[in-house]
C-alpha cells in the first residue's frame, strides 16, 4: 500500500503568500507544528501542571522550551510544539504525564492560521466577539470562541499583535475563505 | 443579548452558550418511585423572576455553568461552577427601591 502523503490544508500551498502581499492583514500557516491534547486524570490537575511546568490560569498560555501549552478547559490543555515528528512529540509528552494524565494526538486534526499586520485588530473585530483591545489582552492571551460560526482556539503570540487561530482541519478551507474575504477590505 | 460570566473564560456572549434548563432538579435515588422520576424528568416550574439554570458553554470551554437569571428582566445575578451553591437575591420589601 502506498504511503499516505499529507496534503496542504488549503489544497494550494501558494494561497497563503498570495493572500498576504500588500495587505493590512497578513497570513501564514506555520509549518511543522505538532499538537497533542493533554487531559489530567481525576484529581491530578495540579500534578500535571507541575510536571509540565505550565500556568494554572485558564486564559493564559504558557511557553516552555519545547512547546506552548494552551488551556482548553479545567484539566485540559493543547500542547503545541515546533517538532516535525509528531509521534516523537506525543511520546515525549505522554512520558511526562504517565500515570497522571492522557494525551491525544491532534497534529493532523487542527490547522493553525497565523494572522498579523497593521490592521489585524480591526480585522479580528469583524468576526470575533472577544475584546482584543490593546489594554485588554496581551501576549499569551488564550481563548476558545466561535469566529464566523467556526470554533477557534485563539492564542496571541506577541504584542504586534499576532494571533494564532487553530481550527479543525475540516473547517480550514471554509475558515480560510472567511479570512481572505474579510481581509480584502483592509488592503 | 445576555452577557454570561463563565467561571473559566470570563464574560462571553450568549451566542456561545446553550440553555440547558432548570439547575435545581436533583436526581432521585435509584430505588425511588416512578412518580419521583416522572417529576425529575418532565415536571418544570415556569417561574416569573429569579431562576437557577444551566448554561452549557459550548462555544468556549465546553463546561456547564450555573446561572441565576431573572426571567422577567434577563438580569444575571450570579454565575458559578456546577458544584457551587448560588443564592438568589434577597427579596426587596414592598415600596423600597
Amino acid at each position: 500500500m502506498a504511503d499516505f502523503v499529507p496534503i496542504h490544508p488549503l489544497g494550494d500551498p501558494e494561497a497563503v503568500s498570495k493572500a498576504s502581499s500588500n495587505a493590512g492583514v497578513t497570513f501564514d500557516i506555520p509549518p511543522d507544528l505538532s499538537m497533542v491534547q493533554v487531559f489530567a486524570r481525576k484529581g491530578q490537575e495540579d500534578n500535571v501542571i507541575r510536571k509540565l511546568g505550565i500556568s494554572d490560569s485558564p486564559r493564559t498560555a504558557s511557553s516552555q522550551k519545547s512547546f506552548n501549552a494552551l488551556p482548553l478547559s479545567p484539566g485540559q490543555w493543547m500542547l503545541v510544539g515546533n517538532e516535525k515528528d509528531s509521534s516523537k512529540f506525543e511520546a515525549a509528552i505522554a512520558k511526562k504525564v504517565a500515570g497522571i494524565g492522557y494525551v491525544s494526538q491532534q497534529s493532523a486534526s487542527r490547522v493553525c492560521f497565523r494572522v498579523s499586520g497593521p490592521k489585524v485588530r480591526d480585522f479580528m473585530s469583524r468576526g470575533c466577539r472577544l475584546d482584543l483591545g490593546e489594554s485588554v489582552t496581551s501576549k499569551g492571551y488564550c481563548a476558545q470562541t466561535p469566529i464566523a460560526q467556526i470554533g477557534v482556539l485563539l492564542h496571541q503570540i506577541d504584542e504586534a499583535p499576532t494571533y494564532d487561530l487553530y481550527v479543525y482541519s475540516g473547517f480550514a478551507r471554509a475558515f480560510w475563505h472567511w479570512l481572505t474575504e474579510t481581509a480584502a477590505q483592509f488592503r | 443579548m445576555h452577557r454570561i460570566d463563565c467561571p473559566w473564560c470570563g464574560i462571553r456572549d450568549e451566542a456561545e452558550f446553550q440553555y440547558q434548563g432548570d439547575a435545581t432538579k436533583v436526581r432521585p435515588a435509584p430505588d425511588a418511585s416512578q412518580d419521583a422520576f416522572f417529576d425529575y424528568v418532565y415536571k418544570r416550574d415556569n417561574p416569573k423572576g429569579w431562576h437557577t439554570e444551566w448554561w452549557h458553554h459550548v462555544g468556549g470551554c465546553r463546561q456547564w455553568v450555573k446561572v441565576v437569571r431573572n426571567t422577567l428582566t434577563h438580569e444575571i445575578h450570579a454565575t458559578g461552577a456546577p458544584a457551587e451553591k448560588l443564592s438568589l437575591p434577597r427579596k426587596k420589601k414592598r415600596g423600597s427601591k
